[in-house]
């Protein structure tokens, strides 16, 4: 046993040396940049031929995270007979200055596209801007409901489509074939 | 007439003779085991010799022992037996067969310093635990692979898989956090909680791997639970020439390359430390595309390039040496995996793939990994076949992943990126024969940091800190070896706060204690049988990620919320083992039944809804589960140049509070082989072979979630030829063409994470070449 305690000196001294080293470990942080690639608020916005717009939002204050969207913030009316001139509006609100998203979608235009759906009868939205290569965009829009239409509730979706990796966009495409970067659901009514 | 002599480290020894001038196909090994001092025949030693595969045999009552139809080419034999020094030797079976005359004993000669010696009781498990080891002459059949790949043909063992270039260890159902992988020595600390995040590990570096199935928590700390895959290294030579090699291969599935080359020697004579031995090696693979039977998987190409200088010394007190080595890869996550939200997940489930052409190039999503090790060891000889072993490890894993979101100016930053700093220090204390008793006492400490960055948030920055001491020791009764083991861990884990919206923040410190322990015996029932049987109680406090994860996984769109308040999981298992080694062929089935109280599992819940749409949620929470099973394993030689070997695995896991299936359990596999193998001086030891892989359909699946949809049945076949020294332009070169999947089935395996989406791999033919220079 005597021979174990003596031989076992070398051991201890580079135990020291390397609890020495131990202690100069990382500094552990939590520090996701985070905002980068969040939208909190998606706005839709009417104007009329004459007379004041009207717009309705839908937040998600904590972008990506679990907690589900707000409620519709405003309300989108659409008598028969008038057609209103639409946009859409993507910010991300978590940071300040807020960040325009639409801004960034315009951009790359040639990558996006907003699709709209619209549930009921009567009520259509028509895109009626293009990107670089003369494929409907979305960002602007037409949306109206016919003379006539029955009143009461529709939903309008909102869904950006983002395409990447080999999906390519057509000007033909009626729904979103690559990935969502939104996908939102307005409601709207017919009085 | 051949001579060769068996020098034993301890021993005095040993005369040798033999027989063969002509070179025959295969060879015999005779030999007779005494012991040093008395004289008298050793009874009941175990005798291993590892060639194509490891075979055990017990000597008889007059100390003899013999292996016929051994490929007539260096072996390894390793011979322990309870109260004696252990003994492992290369021996050369390439001139001719080879009869010994071995003597153990407990002597302390001083170690001859051209010898290199390696520890029998590296594995003081592999006695009751089930262990399977593959060697040198095994790995070079799946050089160039990863290393999960290279393992998961072992019984017990299957893999995870994202494709070629993600392979991760699961062994019997249990994988991640719950499979340590040691790495010369050290624990891998490399974010391995991730179910996509391979083990970083160069696979040409290996030069043995060991799974031991089953918890092993006693020597190898908590997250052991499941199991260990124990890489190692070849030691540093401290004598004999300058050697080295060159591999190449070739995969023609994904147009791989990959090349490896290894440079070492002694000789190498420094001021006042004396002559050092050294080694290098340096590896590159560059894969593109793979491709499924009808089509190429976009984007699942990678670029590893990896380094590694070690250097050691030997001397009258021990030895010592130190390494450095650096993983890099870059590696593509098929691109139909990434999904915007759950309405995407279900379109690329359904749509069939998109045809991409070949290529190098890899885009988003990607990995980028990097992993750095130090590692200083050093042993020192005790008296009585004693030995104190130190290691000190330091590691530094740099992981990134890009994804395809967001504003082209950010895809540059990495959305996950995590850097992990590790400390640990080992002390083992192998004891020799003491009162009966052998066995190693070791303590084990460990600190860890983790940096979170990138674009957005997966888990938090922590602090980790571990400390353990535990004994392993085993005691022989006759013809009965008992085997018992104690653990005690301390954690400590720290969560580094951060406040944002949604995000929960995760602060202050939590400890746990736990405590481990197994106990077994080993049985010779006779020369030719033994069993043995273990209990083992283990534990493993939540990760990290269990507790605090929050945010989609890439290549799922899956929601994964962590629990802060989860309790450790505790484990109770029963395993036993029954072993048939002799002559003509061998024989391992195991069997094993383990209940995991407090097991930590993604549960899914409700959907989370964003304004990007609606992600099926999936929760961490706690169960009580069991996992039984068997495994099967064996190999016959008919005939000389026949070699028929197989295996068999099954395992069940159950959810024991509503009575279903566990999540990610393999699906049932068998394995067959048929090898001819033969000697000509010119052509070396050469052979062919033919094989498949049987795969059950995998129907035993959770409810309730498109991710755990089953799987159909398959059969994969493949075929292999080639010679190990086979003479080329004056070199003795190692060559092997293999093909695997050679029908070009189309299947998805249940463990591949991109079943969902696309087919696995297509036929893939495989050159190796090995020329030593």
């Amino acid at each position: 046993m005597h021979t174990l305690i003596r031989r076992s000196r070398a051991p201890l001294a580079l135990t020291a040396a390397a609890v020495a080293l131990m202690s100069c470990k990382g500094d552990s942080i939590t520090d996701p940049a985070g905002e980068a690639e969040v939208i909190s608020r998606v706005t839709l916005t009417l104007t009329p031929p004459s007379g004041a717009a009207v717009s309705a939002y839908i937040d998600d204050p904590d972008g990506n995270g679990p907690t589900a969207p707000s409620a519709q913030v405003g309300t989108l009316s659409l008598p028969a007979g008038t057609t209103f001139t639409g946009a859409v509006r993507f910010e991300n609100r978590t940071v300040t200055p807020v960040e325009n998203i639409t801004d960034e979608v315009k951009t790359e235009a040639n990558d996006h596209r907003v699709f709209y759906t619209v549930s009921g009868t009567g009520v259509t939205v028509t895109t009626t801007d293009l990107d670089g290569s003369g494929r409907p965009l979305g960002v602007t829009f037409t949306a109206g409901a016919a003379t006539g239409t029955a009143a009461g509730a529709r939903t309008i979706r909102v869904l950006l489509c983002h395409y990447d990796g080999g999906v390519a966009k057509t000007a033909a495409a009626t729904s979103c074939t690559a990935e969502t970067d939104i996908d939102v659901t307005f409601t709207a009514a017919v009085p | 007439m051949v001579t060769t002599s068996v020098a034993t480290p301890l021993t005095v020894v040993a005369q040798t003779a033999t027989d063969v001038t002509l070179p025959a196909v295969l060879r015999t090994m005779r030999g007779e085991l005494r012991d040093s001092s008395s004289g008298a025949a050793l009874r009941g030693a175990e005798v291993s010799v590892t060639g194509v595969m490891t075979r055990r045999i017990r000597t008889d009552a007059a100390g003899h022992f013999a292996f016929s139809q051994l490929p007539a080419r260096t072996v390894r034999l390793r011979v322990r037996l309870i109260g004696f020094t252990p003994l492992e030797r290369d021996i050369d079976l390439g001139p001719g067969n080879v009869s010994l005359s071995l003597r153990l004993g407990a002597s302390t000669i001083t170690l001859d310093s051209v010898t290199v010696v390696t520890d029998a009781r590296a594995d003081p498990l592999s006695g009751v635990a089930a262990t399977s080891t593959i060697d040198a002459a095994e790995l070079s059949a799946t050089r160039g692979q990863t290393l999960g790949e290279t393992i998961k043909f072992l019984p017990g063992v299957s893999v995870i898989q994202f494709g070629p270039s993600i392979a991760k260890p699961v062994i019997r159902g249990l994988n991640s956090q719950r499979v340590l992988v040691m790495n010369a020595g050290l624990r891998q600390e490399d974010q391995q909680w991730g179910t996509e995040h391979a083990p970083n590990i160069d696979s040409f570096d290996a030069d043995r791997v060991t799974v031991v199935r089953g918890a092993a928590t006693v020597l190898y700390g908590p997250d052991a639970i499941g199991g260990v895959v124990r890489v190692e290294h070849a030691p540093v030579p401290v004598a004999g020439a300058r050697t080295g090699d060159l591999s190449i291969n070739g995969f023609s599935n994904s147009r791989q390359g990959a090349l490896s080359v290894r440079a070492q020697g002694p000789g190498v004579r420094l001021p006042g430390i004396g002559v050092i031995g050294y080694r290098v090696r340096l590896t590159s693979r560059v894969a593109g595309n793979g491709g499924a039977p009808d089509y190429s998987l976009s984007n699942t190409g990678f670029r590893e390039l990896n380094g590694s200088a070690t250097i050691g010394i030997h001397r009258g007190w021990g030895n010592a040496d130190v390494m450095l080595s650096h993983f890099g890869t870059e590696l593509g996550v098929l691109r139909q995996a990434h999904a915007g939200n759950f309405d995407d997940l279900q379109r690329a489930m359904t749509t069939e793939p998109r045809d991409s052409a070949f290529t190098y190039t890899i885009g988003s999503p990607n990995q980028r990994v990097e992993h750095t090790t130090a590692r200083v060891r050093a042993t020192f000889t005790l008296p009585n076949d004693g030995a104190l072993e130190v290691t000190y490890g330091s590691q530094a894993n740099h992981r990134r992943e890009f994804d395809n979101h967001g504003p082209l100016r950010f895809r540059d930053i990495a959305a996950f990126n995590l850097k992990l700093f590790t400390n640990s220090i080992d002390v083992r204390w192998k004891h020799g024969l003491q009162r009966g008793f052998l066995g190693t006492i070791g303590s084990s400490a460990m600190i860890q940091g983790n940096q979170t960055r990138g674009k957005a948030f997966l888990i938090p920055g922590f602090d980790l800190s571990q400390a353990a001491v535990f004994a392993q020791e085993e005691y022989a009764i006759g013809r009965v070896t008992l085997s018992a083991g104690a653990r005690g861990d301390v954690f400590s884990q720290t969560t580094i706060p951060y406040s944002d919206a949604g995000i929960r923040s995760a602060a202050g410190t939590t400890r746990w204690t736990g405590f481990s322990g197994s106990f077994g015996s080993d049985v010779h029932l006779t020369s030719s049988w033994s069993a043995s049987a273990r209990i083992a109680r283990a534990w493993r406090p939540p990760t990290v990620n269990e507790r605090y994860a929050q945010g989609v996984h890439h290549g799922t769109a899956q929601y994964e919320l962590g629990r802060a308040n989860l309790t450790p999981e505790r484990s109770s298992g029963i395993e036993g083992t029954l072993r048939y080694a002799a002559a003509g062929g061998s024989m391992e089935v195991a069997a094993y039944d383990n209940r995991i109280n407090g097991f930590i599992f993604l549960q899914p819940g409700a959907p989370v809804l964003t304004l990007r749409g609606a992600f099926p949620g999936y929760n961490y929470n706690q169960t009580n589960a069991r996992l039984r099973g068997v495994e099967l394993s064996g190999m016959i030689t008919p005939r000389a140049w026949l070699h028929l070997t197989g295996t068999a695995n099954a395992v069940r896991g159950t959810d024991r509070v509503n009575g279903g299936p566990l999540y990610d359990m393999p699906a049932d596999r068998a394995t067959v082989q048929a090898r001819v193998v033969g000697f000509r001086p010119r052509l070396g030891n050469w052979y062919m072979g033919v094989g498949a892989v049987l795969v059950r359909k995998q129907d035993n699946v959770p409810t309730g979630t498109v991710y755990a949809l089953p799987t159909q049945g398959y059969v994969l076949a493949s075929a292999d030829l080639g010679s190990a020294q086979l003479s080329l332009a004056g070199r003795r070169i190692d060559l092997s063409l293999s093909a695997t999947n050679v029908l070009n089935a189309r299947y998805r395996d249940y463990l591949s994470r991109y079943r969902l989406f696309v087919n696995d791999a297509g036929r893939d033919l495989i050159v190796r070449l090995r020329v030593p220079f």
